[in-house]
């Protein structure tokens, strides 16, 4: 597999990781955790994107963040499982991935990220 | 509440990505600090957000926010493309969004 897709895959992990500590983090520790999270995925993100289509290194990578937090929170954190609220998720999911995949299409200025 | 705070997460976040485009024009230094101060406040409103939501519906709604305000803003302020698809895929994430207020 292409470098710069494994960041992006890496980049949606670290993704997950500081949503989960925005959510559950306690303590110095835990927080700073957070931080190297986040800055470790927007960095992974930003350097794939310089290599790959902008609009379809988001689409995947918002894709594999937002998959990654549902069942996160339902495996690990007991949050209710309801099929209505996966399918509306699926559905604004597809809103967002559709949107930047056609604004990629058109490659207008001031899209990219 | 929680809602509320979710949608100023996104606000931010929006504003955070605009100063990523405007930096990579201008390079300035008050881009940088706006970049910094919008994704910081993003992350801080939806921490708050996420007190009382579960992490799925929080970051989906964050990030549809996010890219749904950018296209509209694109829309308004830089004349991006208006095309039906992507009004359409605005439409799908708000109207989502909407439904997820009412089934949490």
């Amino acid at each position: 597999m292409n470098a710069n897709w494994l960041k992006v895959f890496i980049a949606a992990f670290f993704e997950v990781g500081w949503v989960i500590g925005l959510k559950h983090a306690d303590g110095v520790m835990e927080w700073a955790a957070t931080v190297i999270c986040i800055i470790v995925s927007f960095y992974l993100l930003i350097m794939a994107g310089e290599k790959l289509p902008v609009g379809t290194v988001y689409a995947v990578f918002v894709g594999l963040g937002t998959a990654g937090t549902v069942f996160s929170g339902i495996i690990f954190f007991d949050e209710p499982f309801k099929i209505a609220k996966i399918l509306l998720i699926c559905v604004l999911l597809a809103g967002v991935i559709g949107l930047k995949i056609v604004t990629e299409d058109n490659a207008t200025e001031g899209a990219e990220s | 509440m929680a809602w509320l705070f979710l949608i100023f997460a996104g606000l931010f976040e929006m504003i955070g990505v605009l100063m990523i485009s405007k930096l990579h024009k201008d390079r300035s230094w008050q881009s940088l600090l706006l970049l910094f101060l919008g994704f910081g406040a993003s992350f801080l409103f939806l921490s708050f957000a996420m007190e009382t939501l579960p992490m799925g519906i929080a970051y989906a709604v964050w990030t549809g926010i996010g890219a749904s305000g950018g296209a509209i803003v694109g829309m308004i302020l830089y004349g991006e493309s208006k095309d039906w698809k992507r009004v359409a895929f605005i439409a799908m994430i708000i109207g989502a969004t909407i439904g997820l207020k009412l089934v949490s």
